[in-house]
């Protein structure tokens, strides 16, 4: 049996097959085929300190690169604690495999050490999973996992392994079968045409782009229609950075905390292009109030995605850069919307004359992005922080703004840190995160030390969960519950002891000197900024209501509506 | 509105619960199953569903049926001789 490989052996070389670089993982019982069989084998693992971080940080690779990212667990606990990481890239669409170890054949079903039925768990949040049975099955299930997870909308794919499939010898080694390579679903001619008219019928049109534009990696194309047709845009969350954030026509990003003039512009459309996004609540608001003059178009490489929450007098169901490519509409005069819409944006661009001397965030976030300027990589965390991320930060490229959009997960920041790092080595990759979501994955700071990760991280403190206090200040009467973090160690001395760089700012004095030295920096850096806790985000949509709805306090007028 | 899918399902662990699973969670009560074999890797389900809100629409499901790997979803019941004969 000595020249017959085990299960294990063809994971491991089916991954190499499949071109995979590096994957995240962390050891255990189960899996421990599968971990001796990677010793020597050639393929980088990154430990991460927990699970989750692995999950994260395979997310944040994918996104960074558009490839496949790979995490590995044992089974039960290991797995379980993938689970955040894989509802996170489903709900964002993040192509990525994940191998878990699970207990012999024998013992499933019998609730043995660490057996969970980790297939069952995530049947809601994957695109599809496999619980292997037969390890001459393991190279074909392997190259199908790969290529379910990139096809039309990307997305999660789990395969769960048991102990003695992987420890078996396979006679006949299989090859790794061979699949139909998936075609997009060409975009009908006639759908094409009618988009093409409305946009012709249409005085004040308006893009409104989501994540799928850069997943379908048609960023090119979307900028030469733009050329082309001299329509302004708005973007989700997931949508930043497909269009420089610099340009005269991007009016930034619409919704819940969007900017006043996305939020006026879609009110005032009379046509939505949308393009790979979903109508997402935190982008609507109040579905039925949202873009209450617009007809839509509404182009998807999910079918279930058109008509699901708007209906569109246009759907169109294809690949993003063939439809993009065949719109060449004749368009009418709409110099006075786009005046309008530019002026909007300059009426109510954001201001950084906060008073006082203590440290302004937007400001910092800012000064940040440009100093970083095109090679700028933003993973956040969740919360105020990564709002104002999305509010205040220069983004030049796609591929560069790794936020968890759809699932929200606080923890995310440092371990996507650690796999875009990883990804864009010649980038400033940095992680902006506040005090509550930092201290959900703080272990992570050993992963950067354990491979001289250089990773920068920007540490905004305020010794609170900010946007729960902001939520319970607006809408829960000033009830403030269970959002103190006063307690939080001193986080330079813990990096410290993590082996990281790591120094504090608390006023506004020093920003600048302080952002040049840790762009400059060569080690794992952490930048710790002390901010004001009463410092809230700007505009807010409250939940429920209009887009037309913004509440915004400023430092010289009281809380408003718009 | 009741609703009658017919959807054929492959022989692979969990298809049946992601599909069961997908109708319920995306809104929709289930009032009756049948499954009946088809041939030995694939058997034949039935569901009869109804929206349990009026804005969740039958055709949105259809297409998040319809991305699901594992499965087709068909026009007609494929039944074999023998299910027909039990389901009588």
């Amino acid at each position: 049996m000595i020249n017959q490989p085990t299960g294990a052996q063809l994971v491991i070389s089916t991954l190499r097959a499949l071109g995979v670089d590096i994957l995240f993982g962390y050891p255990g019982g189960a899996i421990m085929p599968i971990y001796d069989a990677l010793a020597g084998s050639g393929l980088t693992h990154i430990l991460v300190r927990h699970e989750q971080g692995a999950s994260f940080a395979a997310d944040a690779y994918a996104r960074a690169t558009g490839k496949v990212g790979v995490c590995m667990a044992t089974s039960g606990p290991g797995a379980t604690n993938l689970i955040t990481g894989i509802a996170n890239a489903y709900m964002d669409s993040v192509p990525m495999v994940c191998i878990t170890g699970q207990v012999g054949t024998h013992l499933l079903g019998t609730d043995g050490f660490q057996e969970v039925d980790i297939l069952g768990l995530t049947l809601p949040i994957v695109k599809h999973s496999w619980l292997v049975r037969d390890p001459a099955e393991i190279p074909a299930i392997l190259s199908r996992a790969f290529q379910i997870a990139q096809e039309g909308r990307p997305g999660p794919v789990l395969v769960d392994i048991p102990k003695d499939v992987a420890a078996a010898f396979v006679k006949d080694v299989p090859t790794t079968g061979e699949f139909p390579s998936w075609q997009p679903p060409q975009p009908d001619v006639a759908d094409i045409k009618a988009a093409e008219k409305l946009i012709e019928q249409s005085k004040k049109p308006l893009f409104y782009i989501g994540g799928g534009v850069e997943m379908a990696f048609a960023v090119p194309q979307l900028r030469a229609l733009m050329d082309r047709t001299g329509i302004p845009v708005v973007s989700t969350l997931k949508g930043l950075g497909a269009i420089p954030t610099t340009d005269d026509l991007f009016l930034g990003m619409l919704g819940m905390h969007g900017t006043r003039a996305a939020n006026i512009a879609v009110q005032d459309a009379d046509l939505l292009i949308v393009l790979g996004a979903r109508f997402d609540d935190r982008a609507t608001g109040k579905l039925s109030a949202f873009a209450p003059h617009a007809k839509v178009i509404h182009v998807d490489i999910d079918a279930a995605e058109i008509n699901k929450l708007r209906m569109a007098q246009v759907g169109i169901l294809g690949d993003l850069k063939m439809v993009l490519d065949g719109l060449h509409p004749k368009m009418q005069d709409i110099s006075l919307w786009v005046a309008k819409c530019k002026s909007d944006k300059k009426k109510h661009a954001f201001r950084y004359d906060a008073p006082g001397t203590g440290i302004y965030a937007p400001a910092l976030l800012k000064l940040l992005s440009e100093k970083a300027g095109d090679k700028f990589v933003a993973c956040c965390d969740v919360g105020q922080h990564q709002m104002w991320v999305a509010q205040h930060c220069q983004f030049l490229q796609n591929r560069a703004h790794l936020t968890s959009g759809g699932s929200g997960a606080m923890g995310y920041g440092l371990p996507a840190g650690v796999g875009a790092k990883l990804a864009l080595p010649d980038h400033h990759v940095v992680t902006v995160s506040g005090d509550g979501s930092f201290m959900m994955n703080i272990q992570e700071m050993a992963t950067l030390r354990r491979y001289g990760i250089p990773l920068k991280i920007v540490l905004l403190d305020n010794s609170s969960l900010g946007l729960v206090r902001q939520w319970q200040r607006l809408f829960y009467e000033e009830n403030y519950s269970e959002i103190d973090l006063s307690d939080n160690p001193d986080f330079v001395t813990v990096a410290q002891a993590f082996g990281l760089d790591a120094f504090r700012i608390t006023s506004r004095d020093e920003v600048d000197g302080a952002l040049d030295r840790l762009l400059a920096a060569d080690k794992p850096t952490l930048l710790h900024i002390l901010i004001d806790p009463r410092e809230n985000v700007w505009p807010l949509v409250p939940p429920g209501a209009s887009n037309a709805e913004m509440m915004e306090e400023r430092w010289d007028e009281p809380l408003d509506s718009y | 509105m009741s609703h009658l899918i017919h959807i054929e399902i492959d022989d692979l662990d969990g298809t049946l619960l992601r599909v069961l699973g997908l109708i319920e969670r995306r809104g929709f009560f289930i009032d009756a199953i049948e499954m009946y074999p088809i041939d030995d890797k694939t058997r034949g389900l039935s569901v009869t569903a109804r929206a349990k809100e009026s804005h969740r629409r039958f055709e949105t499901l259809y297409a998040q049926i319809d991305r699901l790997y594992g499965l087709k979803r068909v026009a007609e019941p494929r039944k074999a001789a023998a299910a027909q004969k039990l389901s009588a």
